[in-house]
């Protein structure tokens, strides 16, 4: 099977962020990591804020999706992202930062806080950035 | 000749006018493409979005979410008047007022509850001035919309749609026809037309067996509100293009004008410094004339 590939196009609202081939489509789904290949079944799931890997023969792309849905249809993937970057287009030093300020931020804050989910949320997407940037090195 | 001297200032000051609406519409011509480009890169998006949307709708009942659900009795509307942050675009702002306007009156007068939820600066100071009740007033976007911008709008709305506070709700924008064209436009934003998500469902044939997950009815969930904060980001988008265009045709028109005004003023000048030199050759000839005759 590995010579049947697939199309793959990550769309974000503001553009399009990734389109290419690929031997397999990696994502993380709400109810778990779930990986797709040629002749899959068409499906439709919502996407947690997590790393979408794009393999194509030896190659690799790591892209960091925050969250949106993939959709796979005709042996097409199409990730509807509220916000995608390539690991090539990741800003590190923002995210470190962010990283840092989050944490600070969460560990001050009591339970039951307000803002607590969207710090928790914004903590998430800037460890994912620097997971995904750390892939290419 | 002191008035000679004046229209020669007026002259200069015309130019230096023409300057800078010249340079604007160069800025805005270059803007557009811009905007344009925007627009065409959000555009798969949408396609896609809808594309799914249309998918979810043959396996989901029309009334199965409430952001489809038309309320009943309508009491509360939001109109959402889209306008610049900047004025000097022609009639850009105005004709979305004005249609905001009538709308208002439409809505008023089927004893409805009215308010506004204001976009840019120039909305917002009109509707304040005129006192009008506003919802909300957001002056703070950019020139280049971004997702975040419309989501802010569009949760809100949501939110109280779902509330059961807010029954209807319709943008009001410029749509980007082309660079000469710019058409203000009503979207009945909520509750969602049914005809909007399931119109190009008929065409396809079901060929696609979908697994949803976890169910279709939650990705409808998910997805709905989704659709709202592209609707919203489209018109954002629509709108910043077609300010762009607006000024380059009302800054052509204004250089224009500058151009003839200079022209006329120049001719004007001209003919009174003739006239002057012409009086002068006649009182020098006349004097001569009457030394001659003395």
């Amino acid at each position: 099977m590995a010579d049947h590939k697939l199309r793959c196009e990550v769309v974000s609202p503001e553009r399009v962020v990734y389109s290419g081939e690929a031997n397999m489509v990696v994502a993380r789904g709400i109810e778990g990591e779930l990986g797709i290949m040629s002749h899959h079944i068409p499906i439709i799931t919502p996407l947690e804020i997590g790393e979408l890997r794009v393999k194509h023969d030896n190659e690799q792309e790591h892209i960091a999706v925050m969250g949106g849905y993939l959709e796979f249809r005709e042996d097409k993937v199409t990730v509807l992202a509220d916000a995608a970057e390539l690991a090539s287009q990741i800003d590190v030093a923002r995210a470190e930062k962010k990283k840092e300020e989050r944490e600070r931020q969460l560990a001050e804050a009591k339970a039951g806080d307000e803002g607590l989910v969207g710090a928790e949320i914004s903590l998430r997407k800037a460890l994912l950035r620097l997971k995904v940037a750390g892939r290419v090195k | 000749m002191s008035k000679a001297r004046a229209v020669l200032g007026r002259i200069k000051s015309v130019e230096k006018t023409r300057q800078i609406t010249k340079t604007m519409e160069m800025v805005a011509a270059a803007k557009i493409k811009r905007a344009q480009a925007r627009i065409e890169s959000a555009r798969p998006y949408a396609i896609k979005m809808v594309e799914v949307l249309n998918n979810i709708a043959e396996y989901v009942g029309p009334d199965s979410h409430p952001l489809l659900k038309v309320h009943d009795p309508i009491q509360n509307v939001v109109i959402v008047p889209i306008t610049s942050n900047r004025g000097l675009c022609g009639a850009f702002n105005m004709n979305i007022l004005r249609q905001s306007e009538a709308l208002y009156r439409q809505e008023v007068a089927e004893g409805r509850n009215v308010k506004f939820l204001a976009i840019g600066r120039k909305g917002v100071g009109y509707l304040r001035f005129t006192g009008y009740d506003l919802l909300a007033a957001h002056t703070e976007f950019s020139d280049k919309p971004t997702f975040v911008e419309a989501k802010v709008i569009a949760d809100r709305l949501v939110e109280m749609y779902l509330e059961g506070t807010l029954d209807k709700v319709y943008l009001v924008f410029n749509h980007f026809k082309s660079v000469m064209e710019q058409k203000p436009m009503i979207h009945q934003l909520l509750p969602i037309k049914q005809e909007e998500i399931t119109d190009a469902a008929a065409e396809k044939k079901q060929e696609a067996g979908y697994e949803f997950e976890p169910d279709a009815v939650s990705v409808l969930y998910d997805l709905l509100p989704r659709y709202i904060d592209t609707v919203v980001l489209r018109a954002l988008m629509e709108s910043a293009a077609s300010e762009q265009a607006a000024r380059r045709t009302a800054m052509k028109n204004a250089t224009d004008s500058a151009g003839d005004m200079i022209e006329n003023l120049t001719r004007w000048y001209n003919r009174a410094r003739q006239a002057q030199i012409t009086q002068e050759i006649a009182e020098i000839v006349g004097g001569a004339n009457a030394l001659q005759e003395a």
